[in-house]
């Protein structure tokens, strides 16, 4: 069966919607019997690489994307996944870089590789059946009811790792788990004193190397983390519309609708926004949250990040925000807490009336 | 779309860009509104839109921010807005200005014209809501003033391009040009208005030019609000023809206008966006929003006409502009053509802009001279 196929091999960067959509794509080919080749993890290395080819006004994960596709030709394959992800709505749109990212990459990497580039536009009525259709064309199969089943198995496995992840587990360990087909229950929920949201692209926060594994780093302080993931992207739509904006970026599920959906919930105690240097739908989102918050009261924290983000900062204003948070919240038990305390001068009347009531006797 | 002021107190302001106040004052007016016009940009504008807008916004929305507030300081109350085409965060824009000049305690109404799909449709409805006038001779006055003005005012610039870096006597063709646009912004009837284009044409032969000097051709490219504002690009036509330099621009107000307006079955020739599509199928197979597609298309198409350079023009963090500057040095070495890529925001130091453009020139000189 493979033997019909132009491509055996398709190569996966690990950077942009890797990070949101790799179940379904690695449920979609494996069903399609073609073999799935990731990227190594993020490395300085690979950052660099991508430096070298791109101009330097571009953000940090468009740098990585390109530093993967890199790390990808060495390891020698020669059909490269590289999806435009235009709309995912109607008029509701992605960023141009990532709407260009073929476009990008086309232009910027002189290499002998074939792009599988199909395309997901929901403004043009492009839905994600013409998107795998297109990506198993551009492989060299045309059976539709293969495709058809495909996309059953992708879905199959991106709902185990979403459901998995929604319930709690770790991003690395539900998608391993997934990705072997297994299902693992949630383990118990450990109390702890603080709860942060963490509001940002799932392309920055997942990478340990980009994020600089700042969700370890919170839990490490005793922090309970909440992400994109523990929120289902329907309640996440609702809650923007609750708060009275209108969702203009396919990423605003992930940053304002997280941010929207704990603010109301109002069980966070602050929030922290992730976004790379010169992100444009972030620099509009995240003021977006900040604006709320002040409405609301919860304190923000805006991280800033990009290829020289040193870590000894990095970690020192977590620490203070943390810090922070915990002196606030304590000042709030305190001042919660009423003790019956009684005036000095009312202990001291009773004292004296009660000298007089033993005179008397 | 908002209604709190009555039709009959509406003062109507829009955002400068370039001289799109000239034309579009005729239009509203002939509906019988009354218009405010926010003083042209300038440093104190753009340190007042600094002063309101976050940090990371791009430097179009600062300006566009510092004219709403101008505006409404000198007695405008309906403020007007373009959302044409094409998705970066200009479609929030308004938004955005809504929300941070209730903030400052303005009231207002903001009528937006969404330019999505039916964008005749949209514009007379947005006209209609603004003037609520039934008169059509009023709207065929208007629209005819408004297009004409807007195609002598391309008519004066494209003769000012060619005419300044050859004339005998120095600021001839820029005093022909400030003429003309007063006379322009004065001109009252839908006859008079029609007859500019030819009168400007005459005007301008008159002037003494040297016919036979060589002058390199540099062809302006980039984001279309950089391109047609001439505070924001630091008047680059200006520097550039002064050095003896032929610019031709990307874009003209008319061909924007007629792109953004026309309904699609009353295109005879191929648009702007068509013909850039076209030219940069080789490097993009697609849209990605704002004017990508037509800086690389037009790179092409410039490089295949005898351009001699192409200086390319965005503002910090444009995110297509951005896709496109990745894309331009391919383009560059396979369509064997130069390209500057200048990125500007409020921190451009003019020094060393020019020093940047004076190379740039020396080089496709250079470059000339060789390939003689």
């Amino acid at each position: 069966m493979n033997a019909k196929y132009k491509y055996t091999k398709v190569g996966i960067p690990r950077a942009i919607s890797y990070y949101n959509n790799y179940p379904f794509y690695f449920g979609f080919f494996q069903s399609l019997g073609i073999e799935v080749v990731l990227s190594d993890k993020t490395t300085t290395k690979t950052i660099n690489a991508g430096c070298k080819q791109v101009v330097s006004d571009t953000c940090l994960p468009i740098k990585v994307y390109a530093g993967h596709i890199i790390n990808l030709l060495e390891k020698g394959c020669k059909a490269i996944f590289v999806p435009s992800i235009q709309s995912t709505g109607y008029k509701i749109n992605n960023c141009s870089k990532i709407r260009g990212l073929p476009e990008i990459i086309r232009n910027v990497i002189s290499a002998d590789f074939v792009m599988i580039e199909p395309t997901l536009d929901k403004t043009e009525k492009i839905g994600l059946k013409d998107f795998c259709i297109e990506t198993a064309n551009l492989l060299g199969i045309t059976d539709k009811k293969a495709v058809k089943t495909a996309m059953k198995a992708g879905w199959k496995m991106y709902n185990n790792f979403y459901e998995m992840a929604k319930s709690g587990i770790p991003y690395q360990t539900a998608l391993t788990n997934a990705l072997e087909g297994k299902s693992v229950k949630k383990p118990v929920d450990i109390v702890k004193p603080l709860s942060i949201v963490i509001v940002g692209h799932g392309y920055n926060l997942f990478d340990e190397r980009i994020s600089l594994n700042l969700i370890n780093k919170l839990e490490k302080l005793d922090v309970k983390v909440y992400t994109s993931l523990d929120v289902y992207p329907k309640e996440a739509q609702k809650s923007i519309k609750a708060l009275g904006e209108v969702q203009y970026w396919a990423n605003e599920v992930e940053l304002t609708g997280v941010a929207a959906y704990y603010l109301l919930k109002n069980k966070i105690d602050g929030i922290i926004a992730l976004s790379a240097f010169g992100c444009g739908p972030d620099s509009l989102m995240v003021d977006e949250i900040a604006y709320h918050c002040k409405e609301k009261d919860v304190p923000i924290m805006h991280l800033t990040i990009d290829e020289h983000t040193g870590e000894a900062g990095f970690i020192t204003r977590i620490e203070a925000f943390v810090d922070m948070l915990v002196r606030k919240k304590r000042m709030i038990i305190g001042k919660n807490i009423k003790m019956p305390v009684k005036h000095p001068a009312e202990v001291i009347k009773i004292e004296k009336d009660k000298v007089c009531v033993g005179k008397a006797v | 779309m908002e209604n709190k002021v009555p039709v009959k107190d509406r003062i109507i302001a829009w955002p400068r860009m370039g001289r799109i106040d000239i034309p579009l004052k005729a239009l509203v007016q002939s509906l019988g509104a009354k218009v405010v016009i926010p003083p042209a940009n300038s440093n104190e504008a753009l340190e007042l839109g600094v002063r309101h807008s976050i940090e990371g916004i791009c430097l179009p929305y600062k300006l566009n921010l510092a004219n709403y507030i101008m505006a409404l300081e000198k007695g405008a109350n309906t403020l007007m807005m373009f959302q044409a085409p094409g998705s970066c965060r200009l479609g929030n824009y308004t938004k955005m200005a809504q929300k941070t000049l209730k903030q400052l305690g303005y009231e207002f109404d903001m009528v937006i014209f969404d330019m999505y799909k039916s964008k005749m449709k949209q514009t007379l409805q947005a006209f209609w809501h603004v003037t609520r006038c039934w008169n059509p001779w009023c709207y065929y006055k208007g629209f005819s003033l408004g297009f004409n003005k807007f195609f002598a005012i391309d008519t004066a610039e494209r003769l000012l391009f060619y005419t300044r870096p050859r004339e005998l006597n120095k600021g001839d063709a820029e005093k022909c040009y400030n003429k003309w646009l007063e006379i322009t912004d004065e001109t009252n009837s839908v006859w008079a208005a029609k007859k500019l284009k030819k009168r400007i044409q005459e005007d301008f032969k008159k002037i003494p030019i040297d016919k036979n000097k060589k002058v390199p051709v540099v062809y302006l490219i980039g984001e279309f609000f950089v391109l047609l504002d001439p505070y924001t690009n630091q008047n680059i036509e200006k520097e550039l023809g002064e050095m003896g330099v032929e610019v031709q621009r990307q874009i003209m107000f008319g061909d924007w206008l007629e792109h953004v307006l026309k309904p699609s079955f009353l295109y005879t020739k191929e648009s702007h966006r068509e013909r850039s599509v076209r030219y940069a199928q080789k490097y993009m197979k697609r849209a990605i929003g704002g004017e990508c597609i037509e800086t690389v298309g037009d790179t092409v198409y410039a490089a295949e006409h005898g351009v001699d350079g192409i200086i390319h023009i965005s503002p910090f963090s444009c995110m297509p502009e951005i896709v496109a500057q990745n894309i331009l040095p391919k383009v560059s070495k396979e369509e064997n053509i130069p390209i500057l890529s200048l990125v500007l925001d409020e921190q451009t130091g003019k020094a060393g802009y020019i020093t940047r453009i004076e190379a740039f020139i020396d080089l496709i000189k250079r470059r000339q001279r060789n390939q003689m």
